[in-house]
């Protein structure tokens, strides 16, 4: 690697299916030992970045560079040290974990003595150890889910691309999974992790892009995304008409409708003692309080176009 | 191209073909149970034809080996769809491996399968059967390392253009019953009407079956079968040409 350069330089990235614009002009940057949590809903444009970079489509435009090297002129150079699990789990299921395992630590280069250590040591860090002589077809889902990622790992790449890895995966395997993507990345490996799940984020303590039909909507380290992206909320419901609260919130962030008040503020805890303490005769009817701290699951609502909903809240009902 | 990659990708194929190990045995199998019931037919027919002396054994033993040897066409694509049943295909193509390391890797494997069950079946041939044969049968061996490549790059070419498993399925059952009819292989060439005969030599079974005739029947050697080996190896290239040309990694294909 090119020294100052990031492991991964996404340049103005480009795709379109057809009419539909994939990916419009991303560009995304991963540096040695460091994790990127590439988030969006779904047809938002991760795994069509996540095959662009491991080669497996053409972007329309853009650059790809994998240690300093251009993908697009030198792509066997560039892509040599690179891990995939794709969204899909893709294991052979009439052969073993281990036989699964060899073929892709030899394709990676490995001799025959690296590539037994390589194997042992994978399968220890993912729980693999007792399972390496079973076939494929015989794991549960969480075990081959955990098989999946080691293939992608076996041959020490220095660029993981992670897409959705824990899908569908129990508690434990998703606590292996994100144990082995942080030593990683300790190890100096830049890795992509493609998620719909926030507190894996948190966990893995990874930047954050965040996609949006084919745009980068949001992108920096997990406070800068919820200081610039995210707002509390405190939203109150009472018995009958809601009354006017305007005095208690700075102008435009007070929203009536029917029952409901829906108070938009950066300190919920502050904003509903005020809103409690200055409600008068109309506490009595309150029925239900929701309150929302700024987060990252907010702040991802809010730029994806959806409603401010109060999903992660603290919620009191008043009998 | 890298050796050790070919070498990894060549063990891992032979892997996947010893722990699913039922096709080679019908590869073998099959034609054997063949044999022993059309043996006396084709005697008739080869006595009727110009060959007194023939027990059958001269046209069944070669005829069904060719007929049953086509199944390497259709494992060869299997092979290569299997990959994107499994989901696996995408991770071969994000490893270092590259697309003619792909190809060969898959290939060499079946190369092999198909060359070991003609030498089994033509081995086995001769004391079940009472295979003899008139010219030495080391000239035998260029022509069945010949047809196997041409079966064999014949599956991959098949792969490139298929979309689907069921279109490779229903060209590769085709292309057997008709390759083996039109050739020579599954009756004697005499037998099938002459406007048939005139187009047999467009199909790859029509030259291994006289290149097997003229040593096991006519008695000819290494000579006689030169322009058959040519002329498989000539269409082999074909094969292979159209299937670099069409063959595109990133093609989406429908497995089971």
């Amino acid at each position: 690697m090119q020294s100052g350069v990031g492991m991964l330089d996404v340049q103005q990235c480009s795709k379109a299916y057809g009419p539909h614009q994939a990916l419009d002009a991303v560009d995304l940057e991963v540096g040695a030992g460091e994790i990127t949590a590439l988030l969006g809903r779904n047809g938002a444009g991760k795994t069509t970045l996540v095959s662009i970079v491991a080669g497996l489509r053409h972007a329309d435009a853009g650059r790809v560079l994998i240690g300093g090297i251009d993908a697009s002129t030198d792509p066997s150079r560039a892509r040599a040290n690179l891990g995939l699990a794709p969204q899909e789990t893709g294991v052979y299921p009439t052969l073993s974990c281990r036989d699964n395992l060899r073929v892709f630590a030899g394709l990676a280069g490995l001799g025959r003595r690296e590539m037994r250590v390589a194997i042992d040591e994978l399968a220890e860090s993912l729980g693999l150890t007792d399972l390496l002589e079973r076939r494929a077809k015989e794991l549960s889902g969480g075990e081959r889910r955990r098989l999946h990622t080691a293939i992608a790992l076996v041959g020490h790449p220095s660029l993981v691309l992670l897409d959705e890895p824990t899908v569908g995966a129990d508690i434990q395997t998703r606590a292996q999974l994100l144990r082995v993507v942080r030593d990683l990345a300790r190890d100096g490996a830049a890795v992509v992790y493609s998620t719909h799940y926030f507190p894996e984020v948190a966990e893995l303590e990874a930047s954050v892009v965040i996609l949006e039909r084919g745009h980068v909507c949001a992108r920096g380290s997990i406070d800068e995304v919820i200081a610039e992206h995210s707002v509390g909320a405190v939203e109150l419901v009472f018995e009958g008409p809601a009354p006017d609260l305007e005095r208690l919130a700075p102008a435009g962030a007070i929203t009536t409708s029917g029952q409901r008040v829906l108070i938009r503020t950066n300190d919920p805890s502050s904003t509903t003692a005020a809103v409690l303490a200055g409600l008068d005769n109309y506490a009595v009817n309150l029925r239900g309080l929701t309150v929302s701290q700024p987060s990252l699951e907010t702040a991802f609502l809010q730029l994806t176009e959806e409603p401010a909903t109060n999903t992660i809240g603290a919620t009191a009902y008043v009998a | 191209m890298s050796r050790r990659r070919i070498s990894a990708l060549v063990g891992h194929e032979v892997r996947l073909l010893t722990r699913d190990p039922l096709p080679i045995m019908i590869l073998v199998v099959f034609p054997l149970l063949l044999m022993s019931f059309l043996k006396p037919t084709f005697a008739l027919a080869l006595t009727a034809h110009g060959y007194p002396g023939a027990n059958g054994a001269e046209q069944v033993v070669p005829g069904e080996a060719v007929v049953n040897g086509f199944y390497i066409v259709g494992m060869t694509s299997f092979a290569f769809f299997a990959e994107y049943g499994w989901n696996t295909w995408d991770r071969l193509r994000a490893s270092k491996a590259t697309s003619p390391e792909v190809i060969l890797g898959k290939a060499l494997p079946l190369l092999v399968v198909s060359i070991a069950q003609f030498l089994i079946i033509l081995t086995l041939g001769v004391p079940l059967f009472q295979l003899h044969s008139r010219g030495p049968f080391l000239a035998l061996a260029p022509l069945v390392v010949a047809f196997a490549t041409c079966l064999v790059m014949l599956g991959v070419m098949i792969t490139a253009l298929c979309r689907t498993i069921q279109q490779v399925s229903a060209v590769a059952m085709g292309g057997l019953v008709l390759f083996g009819a039109l050739g020579g292989a599954l009756v004697p060439i005499e037998v099938i009407p002459r406007w048939a005969r005139a187009i047999a030599p467009v199909t790859p079974t029509y030259w291994i079956m006289r290149g097997f005739r003229s040593v096991i029947l006519d008695g000819h050697g290494l000579t006689a079968v030169a322009l058959p080996c040519c002329v498989l190896l000539g269409m082999s290239l074909v094969f292979a040409a159209v299937a670099l040309r069409r063959f595109r990694f990133s093609d989406a294909k429908v497995s089971f």
